[in-house]
């Protein structure tokens, strides 16, 4: 196809060339084509089928406004061939054709069968008998969705994110849009633009007819672009769809990445104080028998493919429209050398008589009253029947294309998924705002405005409205500004048709779902009369074009009918996101923020089998060994270091600190001291375990404490949240990552220890249980004595800067013992045998400390109302009926281990496994469960239920606990 | 047997070191080789910081100067920030290069460990920035110096502007320093576009005009 020769708004350089593989055919294109217009320039003019009857379709739009001519390129489904650049060597698929080409579809038969497929034909059909419905559902299923994405395709490219903030954001980067914008930006505020196509201007940036002057539109739109662009406080943001906007002043957006962006596409939240809404207008599709036939296309598609990328839309077309822009369009087009056979107007009056004449200058029949009625041709339009509105009068016109539109309408979504109420307004025949959400204006063609004075007038008062909003003076200005657009053209009057005279059988509402105006009618025969209902019932509005095509087409023609209640016609809802895009443009760039201890990277090196375990990374084990029982065995009979850097760790300091730590502990802290540690937990308001830890008096009024690692990060707001009305005096510092802990355990724990440090850390004079301060090597350690996995155990709290040092020394220093490492899997089975619990892993959140044999942590003579959880604790502490946690054996000690969290059931599941291991102390699995109280007796028989068991469940026998060292004569030792 | 314990910063940068210093048992890079525009992130972790908590923060004056009144307010001095977050707290940051004295009063306590601190300086970090934080550094209404408390790259952090000129700047940002490796790479991966370059504490030092 040749193309036009050099025209002053091209947005292409034909000097530059590009192929684009179209399924077996090599296209040539030129810098600056989407891929539509790169196959439409090699006459490719079936795009791909259609969702259900397989019917052709093509260009319609050039936004991208329904799926028509959605492709798959380089492997990446449902892309939008309209507002996709070209790039050399890309490979595009038609979507939904089953055969070589789009022109030979296998299924095109479907379309003869759409008399059996009328609206909702699924809902209705096909249930009986029931045994049908499987077959049926699975072959639906293949049938159904456009697109096809291979289970191990992975998107390419680079998924970036923005949080912008700004003064004002204006959405729509036209004519209106660019004045709001400057408006803002000359009173010194930020701003932000964002414009869906890749370049600014709007309705002006195409059109050759006279601004003012002798200017051109196109002229114009150059001017204000520039100015735009020169203003340092306008950040303009082209290739960006709004998809969303918020009554909290957030905008959300995507941008396509340019050749000169890193990012593929980047999705962006901007928040602004005021939003300015200049989305103009959308055509809105004119129905008639066939109009979704390739060759159908819009007025501006036609327009703007000769215009800007100097594509003539075919060589003999009948344009049927409702608005002066079709008018305008069929003179620049005859102009460029379309032959046009008619131009029908479905208005009697009301069109710009000077266009009509134009016409009549270039021997174009205008037949004002006419319309289109069907579109011929087998899988391209071959010709056009039109008719006058009241059908008495036909004439059909051979033909290649047809250019149809009933009239624009304006894109309200922006600002009614923020809760803008629409209203229909008769004169302009749009949907038009009643009550506009808090700081949001809209400007420009959405209002109905034509006249481009009127359009750029209206661009500056909301300009100047989000100016006041951000509370700047601008009274005078604004009510100069607003009466100067009173002086100028108002909205003009709109068409409300729908149709012409057709039955309806092939006049598609929706392109996307396949749905016609029969399927409409089919819907309200069934009783559903309003938009919404037929919406669904329907599928209309409901696919990838997000309402666009039938979002006022459908509740006019339903009003229309006067078979609705509602006789007013009323818009459907639309949802964010107004445009749809990749799931990885959602997902950005990702990061994953986890935190790491400070020995992480040596961890790592050393073979740690690395977990995340909330928002830590912790090693589980170091060896391929799942049980990692040479870690466990190392503990028992040397020395093991375990990194718990993770602990949660505070000071909390001040004249009432004890009395935070009381109303938070079930213990009585008033007997912390400064030599020993006191071990206690925190309930919630149900006497639920919610946390354990040591607390020891590191100072007058000041404590350091311990949480759990799952805990840490709400500890703070724990005490804080159950002190607020007392106006204590305390303060608290978290110092979680400020210290890395070493948990240094085993037998031969004190022979490492007493060769790094000068202080006594014999049993005598650091016994169990209690709390001291020395230094390794001059490095300040917090140390402990403590017995959470049943051996001699010191826990060093020790600056996270010299943790490495510090470690690497007591390694070093171990050697002689046989020290390991040990991870997360060997602790948990250490402490598992010792009965120690883990929260999380042996309660949940209906477990009290007295289900957990803890109850003797809680110390009854402080006052109940002043210690959270206590009026529950002893409500509860002889409730019957209630889980209890309980120890267990494998009743055949050959047994596997059965897995953690595996019911245990009777008739009935009474329980659950917590923890079971294989325990190399006891040679046998053994566990820890919670259970019904009534199965808690040592000496009960228990049945453990697994997944995929088939019935042969697991037995087991209720043990006392600890299974090792009851006396605690190890930790002690 | 006494040995000198190294200390080390949670932050890895992958340059190529051209003046290197050991201080206080930290190794600190003063100046990376080349001289490229920027950005630039810089490991600001070996400083002291402390955590000043009192009911009566105007009485306390770490290192003889005032707490700012304000949360959100800076104050600034050569060698020392002070930024106020809330009624009762506020945090000191203490750049000299000799390791300072510890305030011996119960309201202080030494966080230097407990966070990481980078710095971002140079062209486009306020860009930068917006790739990972939701919160407006760049508000007219606000002169640098001051302090915001939020997420940046998802993790709460205490933002420090300390400059901002066109869309050169200065921030210094601190987070719980477990987080440190994810958020040098977040912030490497959102800088990558301008190039961002790991430099030594001197170009902070310069920056600051210290």
């Amino acid at each position: 196809m040749k193309r036009i020769h050099k025209l002053p708004t091209f947005r292409i350089h034909p000097e530059q060339s590009l192929t684009v593989n179209f399924g077996k055919k090599q296209c040539r294109g030129v810098e600056g084509d989407t891929i539509a217009t790169a196959l439409y320039a090699n006459d490719v003019r079936i795009f791909g089928r259609s969702l259900k009857y397989h019917r052709p379709r093509g260009l319609y739009s050039l936004d991208g406004e329904c799926s028509n001519t959605l492709v798959a390129v380089d492997g990446v489904p449902n892309v939008r061939a309209e507002n996709t650049p070209a790039v050399n060597g890309m490979t595009v698929n038609a979507q939904n054709v089953f055969g070589a080409t789009p022109e030979f579809d296998m299924m095109r038969f479907m379309d003869e069968l759409s008399w059996i497929m009328p609206a909702g034909f699924y809902y209705q059909t096909l249930h009986k008998p029931a045994r049908i419905w499987p077959l049926a559902i699975k072959h639906i299923r293949k049938a159904a969705g456009l697109g096809v994405l291979e289970p191990d395709f992975r998107m390419k490219g680079k998924f970036d994110e923005v949080h912008i903030s700004t003064d004002v954001c204006v959405i729509g980067g036209g004519p209106a849009g660019m004045c709001a914008a400057l408006s803002a930006a000359q009173q010194g505020l930020r701003v932000v633009l964002l414009e869906n196509r890749p370049w600014l201007g709007g309705a002006f940036e195409y059109r050759p007819s006279e601004y003012r002057n002798g200017l051109a539109l196109y002229q114009r739109a150059k001017d204000l672009s520039k100015d735009v662009e020169n203003t340092t406080n306008i950040r303009t943001f082209k290739n960006t769809a709004m998809i969303g906007s918020y009554n909290n002043g957030l905008v959300t957006a995507f941008q396509r990445g340019s050749k000169s962006e890193v990012f593929t596409e980047r999705y962006m939240e901007i928040r602004a104080k005021s939003t300015v809404v200049a989305t103009g207008c959308i055509e809105r599709p004119l129905l008639f028998e066939n109009n979704e036939r390739p060759g159908v296309m819009q007025i501006g598609c036609a327009h703007r493919l000769a215009r800007t990328w100097g594509l003539l839309p075919g060589k003999k077309a009948v344009f049927s429209i409702g608005h002066d822009l079709g008018i305008e369009a069929a003179i620049d087009l005859a102009d460029l050398g379309l032959n046009i056979v008619a131009v029908a107007d479905i208005r009697k009056d009301s069109y710009d008589s000077n266009l009509a004449e134009e016409l009549e200058k270039r021997n174009i029949p205008f037949l004002s009253g006419w319309v289109a009625t069907r579109a011929h041709g087998a899988k391209t339009v071959k010709a056009a029947t039109i008719s006058t509105i009241n059908a008495t009068r036909h004439r059909k016109f051979t033909c290649d294309t047809v250019v149809a539109s009933a009239g624009m309408t304006p894109v309200t979504g922006p600002f009614t998924v923020a809760g803008g109420k629409l209203r229909y307004d008769k004169h302009t025949g749009f949907f038009l705002p009643y009550n506009m959400p808090p700081r949001m204006h809209i400007a420009g063609r959405i209002l109905g405005l034509d006249d481009p004075l009127s359009i750029e007038t209206s661009g500056r008062v909301a300009g100047l409205k989000a100016v006041s909003e951000c509370g700047i003076p601008v009274k005078n200005l604004l009510r100069e500004t607003q009466e100067n657009l009173a002086k100028l053209t108002g909205p003009s009057r709109g068409t409300k048709l729908v149709s012409g005279p057709i039955k309806g059988k092939e006049a598609f509402i929706c392109f996307d779902e396949d749905c016609t105006l029969k399927n409409i009618d089919q819907a309200m025969h069934k009783g559903f009369d309003v938009p919404e209902l037929i919406k669904r019932f329907t599928s209309a509005g409901t696919g990838p074009g997000q309402g666009g095509i039938p979002g006022h087409n459908l509740p006019l023609y339903i009003a229309e009918t006067g078979e609705s209640p509602d006789r007013n016609p009323r818009p459907t809802t639309v949802r964010p996101p107004l445009v749809p895009t990749y799931l990885a443009t959602y997902a950005g760039t990702n990061h994953d923020m986890s935190k790491r201890t400070p020995l992480h990277e040596t961890q790592k090196a050393a073979g740690g089998r690395m977990e995340r375990i909330g928002v830590w990374n912790r090693a589980r084990r170091f060896s391929s060994d799942k049980n990692a029982e040479n870690e466990i065995d190392n503990v028992r009979r040397n020395v093991g270091l375990l990194d718990a850097s993770t602990l949660g760790k505070f000071r909390i300091f001040g004249p009432d600190a004890l009395k935070a730590l009381q109303r938070v502990y079930v213990g009585d802290m008033s007997k912390v001291r400064g030599d020993k540690v006191k071990y206690s937990a925190m309930c919630n308001e149900d006497g639920c375990l919610i946390d354990d830890g040591i607390v020891v008096k590191i100072g007058e009024n000041d404590y350091y404490m311990t949480a759990s690692t799952g805990r840490a990060g709400q500890t703070i707001e724990w005490i804080r949240y159950h002190t607020r009305y007392d106006g204590w005096k305390y303060h608290m510092v978290n110092l979680t990552d400020a210290y890395g802990v070493i948990n240094m355990a085993g037998p031969d724990a004190r022979k490492v220890l007493e060769k790094v440090t000068d202080a006594d850390v014999s049993n005598q004079a650091f016994p169990f249980a209690g709390y001291r301060e020395f230094s390794i090597q001059d490095v300040p350690v917090r140390a402990m004595r403590l017995g959470f996995v049943g051996e001699l155990s010191y826990e060093l709290h020790v600056p996270s800067s010299y943790m490495q040092s510090v470690w690497d020394l007591l390694e070093n220093t171990g050697k002689a013992f046989g020290i390991q490492k040990f991870g997360l899997e060997a602790q948990n089975t250490l402490r598992m045998e010792k009965g120690h619990v883990i929260i999380g892993s042996e309660s949940e959140q209906r477990t009290t400390l007295h289900d957990l044999g803890l109850g003797f942590l809680w110390y009854r003579n402080k006052p109940e109302a002043k210690t959270v959880g206590a009026f529950a604790l002893k409500d509860t502490e002889h409730q019957k009926g209630r889980l209890k946690l309980v120890g267990f054996k494998m009743r055949d000690p050959k047994s596997r281990v059965p897995r953690d969290g595996s019911p245990i059931v009777d008739t009935r599941i009474r329980g659950y496994v917590c923890t079971a291991r294989y325990s190399t102390a006891q040679k046998q699995p053994v566990g820890m469960a919670l259970v019904d109280d009534y199965l808690s007796p040592v000496g009960t028989l228990i049945k453990i239920y697994e997944d995929g068991c088939r019935g042969n469940l697991m037995l087991a026998k209720i043990e006392p606990m600890p299974f090792y060292d009851p006396e605690g004569k190890r930790m002690r030792s | 047997m006494t040995v000198n314990l190294e200390r080390r910063s949670p932050v890895t940068l992958k340059g190529r070191p051209a003046k290197t210093e050991i201080r206080d048992g930290w190794r600190i890079v003063s100046r990376y080789s080349g001289n490229a525009q920027g950005p630039h992130i810089i490991d600001l972790s070996h400083f002291s910081r402390w955590d000043i908590q009192d009911d009566a923060l105007e009485q306390v004056e770490p290192y003889g100067s005032k707490i700012p009144a304000k949360p959100g307010q800076i104050f600034m001095d050569i060698n020392l920030l002070i930024g106020r977050l809330n009624r009762t707290q506020a945090i000191a940051w203490h750049f000299a290069p000799e390791k300072p004295v510890f305030p011996q009063t119960k309201a202080f306590t030494d966080i230097t460990d407990a966070a990481v601190a980078i710095a971002l300086t140079g062209p486009w970090v306020f860009d930068l920035a917006e790739k990972l934080c939701a919160l407006d550094l760049s508000e007219p209404d606000k002169n640098p110096p001051f302090l915001v408390q939020g997420p940046f790259s998802h993790v709460p952090c205490h933002i420090w502007v300390l400059h901002h000129e066109d869309s050169r700047g200065c921030i210094a940002l601190t987070c719980s320093r477990g987080y440190a490796g994810d958020m040098v790479n977040g912030v490497l991966e959102a800088g990558a576009q301008w190039g961002i370059l790991p430099e030594g504490e001197d170009r902070f030092r310069s920056w600051m005009g210290w």
